[in-house]
């Protein structure tokens, strides 16, 4: 699935607002790890453990077609990425692999239930990100 | 007990068009209720558009969904309704998954999940969907027995916690009869789609409403983009005060038809104009309809076997214009949908229109056609429906004029081909009468409840300003109702000329 620069964009946003959430004295953990965590607890909670997992395993394989990094991630029984962390590019910065996985979960969840319910979903899960509009470009930092 | 120490019942809307209505105002707050029905019947739906008219951020729904449909998906179809609110996600409607407690847990874990989740959100409504494919997946779960514990629990908890429940299940109609499960319950909602040849027909039952008086019977419902839409079998008059008829009388539109008629229809009568094709049954039908309108008096046509352009234009062509009432608000002309309809759903569209422009007349044009457009299953019942549907409208202060085609006879003079005649106050016959080589047209009033009417038998004709009665009439011939009239010999006696049979009905 190809992703759209809409939501190739509010992936970013999501990272970018996830890694400002973190103190710099923290270890560097992937804010992609930390997005999928908090999608997983909420979506989980909504359409169970089995339903996240199917959804993730789905964005994992379409990730995997545009980018090689995401190989060796896999999927934990509770639908948690392991693996994740790992990714690293050249310079040492996290890959654009993660945000390429969290884009393709996204663009299944506005497949399936449309724009304005993802949006309330990830409102709901970050309250205060002000991600309520795809195209705004422009997520509140913390 | 006086009224004074009685405990108020709140009554919740169920945001069903038409169920409020049914149930006797409402849901009861605080009632714990089974919506059973096979898959497709619509209950998920029901349950939501509950959901959506009484979830609030303070009081919220939770909305528990078990091995099931998956919620992904059911959000995906459930916001395509009209009533599905997007902004009431999460914060007033939560959707919570127990699959997984479900495939790990007991019933007893199952429970616990939801008294977690009760306690945490104080909810207004909470909805079980569906429960019983718990006890079918439960490991060590000894069936009925343990659901029986599980809702008698759960529904005593829910009811402390002054929430509203709807359990969803997956019955047949069969395991509805003394399925101790149900004894718990304070509703009890039955919900059967049934196929009659090939039509669907929806229906639903209050089979038991706690602290209540629900209409009883089986009502049918429609599923729309608006979701569930009740019709009751009272047409949404339960409390209505019958009107009762006066002496006013109505012109139907041709002078001389009037005077046959005593001075006109009396108001509120129901009025069957009978004959066979091509007598000028819907040209009579929209003069009445036209005349109406000339007095102030905003009507209603329902046709069921042409399109109200193809009908406008028709009665543009005797010079009765229906467009210009029609742009004013002064007429409506309900076509209605010909395919699996009830009487009851006819009747709410009729009702609702007669409200929208205050209509004083109204027109079934015809009555074959209304059969025709009715569910097979319907059909069967058609006079009964017929009966509470005149019964309703002439209730509501509303003249109707139906008309029905016969077929034509020279042995018989039927009057309808659905023994209808003891639901209409007045009849007037039209038919076919072969004269030399000519056919030429006849009409008599074969009843009238509310007076004297002429029994003559008069000749008339459609010409551009509709049917005409002609003076002269049939002088001079006998036998006119076989169709096939003999000239009167001159010692005929006068009286044996007009001598009408006595009506089949």
């Amino acid at each position: 699935m190809i992703l759209s620069p809409e939501t190739r964009e509010l992936a970013r946003r999501l990272l970018a607002y996830e890694a400002g959430l973190r103190t710099t004295s923290e270890p560097m953990e992937s804010p992609a790890y930390h997005v999928c965590e908090k999608l997983r607890r909420s979506l989980s909670a909504l359409a169970g453990v089995a339903g996240f997992q199917a959804l993730i395993s789905r964005a994992l394989t379409l990730a995997r077609a545009e980018t090689s990094s995401l190989a060796a991630v896999k999927i934990a029984p509770d639908g948690s990425l392991e693996g994740l962390d790992q990714i690293r590019g050249e310079n040492g910065q996290f890959d654009e692999g993660g945000s390429i996985l969290i884009g393709q979960l996204l663009e299944l969840l506005l497949t399936f239930i449309g724009e304005a319910l993802t949006l309330r979903l990830i409102e709901d899960v970050w309250p205060n990100g002000a991600f309520d509009d795809r195209n705004a470009g422009k997520g509140t930092q913390a | 007990m006086s009224t004074q120490d009685k405990v108020t019942i709140q009554k919740l809307p169920t945001g069903v068009q038409g169920l409020d209505e049914i149930m006797g105002g409402g849901l009861p707050e605080f009632s714990f209720n089974i919506i059973a029905g096979a898959p497709g019947s619509g209950k998920t739906t029901m349950a939501h558009q509950f959901v959506f008219a009484n979830a609030t951020p303070e009081r919220p729904a939770l909305y528990f969904t078990v091995l099931g449909e998956s919620a992904i998906k059911m959000l995906r179809y459930q916001q395509q309704y009209t009533f599905f609110d997007h902004t009431k996600l999460p914060n007033s409607i939560r959707f919570i998954n127990l699959s997984q407690v479900v495939l790990e847990k007991d019933l007893g874990g199952v429970l616990d999940e939801i008294t977690r989740e009760v306690e945490r959100a104080n909810p207004a409504v909470v909805v079980v969907d569906s429960f019983r494919t718990m006890v079918r997946r439960l490991p060590g779960s000894s069936g009925e027995m343990d659901m029986q514990s599980f809702i008698q629990r759960l529904a005593l908890f829910l009811a402390s916690w002054q929430a509203t429940t709807f359990l969803i299940g997956e019955y047949s109609e069969d395991e509805l009869r003394d399925n101790p499960i149900f004894t718990v319950a304070d509703g009890l909602f039955w919900l059967r789609q049934s196929t009659e040849r090939n039509s669907v027909v929806r229906k639903l039952q209050i089979i038991k409403l706690r602290g209540q008086a629900p209409v009883p019977g089986l009502h049918t419902f429609r599923i729309t983009n608006d979701g569930l839409q009740a019709f009751s079998r009272t047409f949404g008059l339960v409390g209505h005060k019958r009107k009762e008829p006066g002496a006013r009388r109505l012109s139907i539109g041709v002078p001389e038809l009037d005077k046959m008629l005593d001075g006109g229809i009396p108001e509120g009568d129901s009025v069957l104009i009978t004959g066979p094709s091509g007598t000028g049954k819907s040209v009579l039908a929209t003069q009445f309809i036209a005349e109406g309108i000339q007095q102030g008096e905003p009507g209603i046509i329902t046709v069921f076997e042409e399109r109200p352009q193809a009908y406008t234009k028709r009665a543009n062509s005797f010079g009765l214009d229906l467009e210009t009432p029609q742009q004013e608000g002064k007429l409506l002309i309900l076509y209605l949908r010909p395919l699996d309809l009830s009487v009851d759903e006819t009747m709410h569209s009729i009702l609702e229109a007669v409200k929208r422009i205050g209509a004083r007349r109204l027109v079934i044009d015809s009555l074959a056609g209304f059969e025709m457009a009715l569910s097979p299953g319907f059909r069967e019942d058609f006079r009964e429906s017929l009966y509470r549907m005149i019964f309703a409208l002439t209730g509501i202060g509303v003249t109707i004029l139906s008309t029905v085609e016969v077929d034509e006879s020279f042995t018989e003079f039927p009057f309808s081909t659905y023994s209808i005649s003891f639901l209409t106050d007045d009849i007037i016959r039209l038919r076919y009468v072969s004269i030399g080589d000519e056919l030429r047209k006849m009409m008599v009033v074969i009843k009238m409840r509310g007076g004297n009417h002429s029994r003559q038998v008069r000749e008339y004709e459609i010409n551009s300003e509709g049917i005409v009665i002609m003076g002269e009439g049939f002088k001079g011939y006998q036998h006119l109702i076989t169709g096939v009239p003999e000239r009167v010999s001159r010692s005929t006696p006068a009286k044996k000329l007009l001598n009408v049979p006595k009506p089949k009905g």
